[in-house]
Order: C-alpha cells, then structure tokens, then sequence
C-alpha cells in the first residue's frame, strides 16, 4: 500500500508535534523526482513531543515493519523513549520515525538546516537540499548516493537560478 | 517560475556548464528535464505527483506478484 502522505503529515502537524520532515518526501519538497514509499520524519525527544507522537499515531495501529504479525509491541511513550528510530507499518501506510539522522543528528540538527514548506495548506519544516545531501552522503548506501547527483544538480541549478523555483 | 527564469533554466540543462554538478549529473544519467518541471510546481504540486506515481508503482508491484 502506498502511504497517504498527507494524511500522515497532517495528524502529525495537526496534533503539534515537533518534527522535520526528511528522506524521499523531503526530497521531492524540494525538487527531485525521486519515488519513496514511506515517511521519514525526525521527531524531537522530549517526554511532551513523544506522547503528541504516539497519541496521534495511536488510530492507525503502528507496528514494527517486516517483523512477525504476532510479534507483541506497543507503540507508547515508554517504548519511543526506550528506543531511538523506528520503522513502522500503519493503516495509513509506512512511516519511520527517526530520533536521529545519519549525518545530521538529533531533531534540533535537523530544525537548523530545515526549511518551511506548505503541504495542502498546512507548513511543515523540511529538510533543506543541503541538510539532504548532507544526509545521504552520510548514510553511504548505495541507493543514498545514487540519490546524491539528482541533489547536487538541484542545488546547482537553483543557484544559477539565483536561488529562484 | 517566470518565463524567462524557464528559458534559463532550460538552456542550463541543454548546455550544463563544464565541470559543474548539472553536467556531472546529466553524465550520471539524471533526466534534468524532470527538475525543472518539478521547479515549477508548488510543493503541495509535488507531493500530489509523488504520491500519484507511488500509487501507480504499487499498483503495478502488486500485480507483477499476483502473476507470479
């Protein structure tokens, strides 16, 4: 199931929590013709962010991705604060919610090299091309750096642009 | 994007300027075209069309599966 990325952006912004918007949807925030199939968020950790987090998330049944259906989890403040990254299926599709970035650190990092932009009417802070390339040249994965020369032409050419979309 | 922003941004793609990361990434295969459409939409306009060809993929996996 492809993942409503509105949807899944706007009970988070909804519900205030304090979050970066990173990875695939961020990058085509800003320009790239990429194709994910899950959210990347950045959530700040602080005990009043991670229970906004979990209770707007609570709806849609998060569980761990790829493990046994019957594995028992519970996706609550005590468990986000017992871990750090997440990967989650849902009923609104996957989501990985990251308490830090490869590359780029915890969500304060990320907030510095952030960017709003507006979704469906609604703003949300997103990962800047720089932050991005950043990110991926950190995390040196294969599909990470293949993703590198489609930024970097991004970049370049909003710079020739004079920073203009 | 104003039109002759377009017509720059068209002519850096057609003739990216040596060395420059737009050439590399043209050499690496990146269609540049796909950029600059994307740079004239909002980002509201970008999502929609991520979530479009997510969609579309999903719908073409799960029928490569169905026929296996």
């Amino acid at each position: 199931m492809a993942p409503n990325f509105e949807k899944l952006l706007a009970l988070f912004g909804d519900a205030k929590v304090e979050m970066v918007v990173i990875g695939g949807v961020a990058m085509n925030a800003q320009g790239s013709a990429y194709v994910t199939f899950d959210l990347d968020l950045c959530y700040r950790r602080t005990k009043e962010n991670i229970v906004r987090m979990c209770d707007a998330l609570a709806p849609y049944q998060p569980r761990l991705r790829g493990a046994p259906e019957n594995l028992p989890f519970r996706f609550d403040a005590e468990t986000v604060k017992r871990g750090l990254n997440f990967t989650l299926t849902t009923t609104l599709g996957d989501l990985d919610l990251l308490g830090e970035v490869t590359g780029i650190g915890s969500y304060d990092a990320a907030l510095q090299t952030s960017e709003w932009r507006e979704i469906e009417g609604k703003k949300y802070l997103v990962l800047s091309l720089a932050g991005l390339i950043q990110a991926k040249r950190a995390a040196g994965r294969k599909k990470d750096l293949n993703a590198l020369p489609e930024l970097e032409a991004l970049r370049d050419l909003k710079e020739r642009m004079g920073g203009k979309e | 994007m104003t039109r002759a922003e377009h017509n720059l941004a068209i002519a850096l793609i057609a003739n990216p300027p040596a060395g420059s990361k737009l050439a590399a990434a043209k050499e690496y295969g990146v269609d540049l075209t796909l950029l600059v459409e994307n740079l004239q939409l909002t980002t509201t306009e970008r999502i929609r069309k991520l979530q479009s060809a997510a969609e579309f993929l999903e719908k073409v996996r799960h029928s490569v599966l169905l026929t296996r």
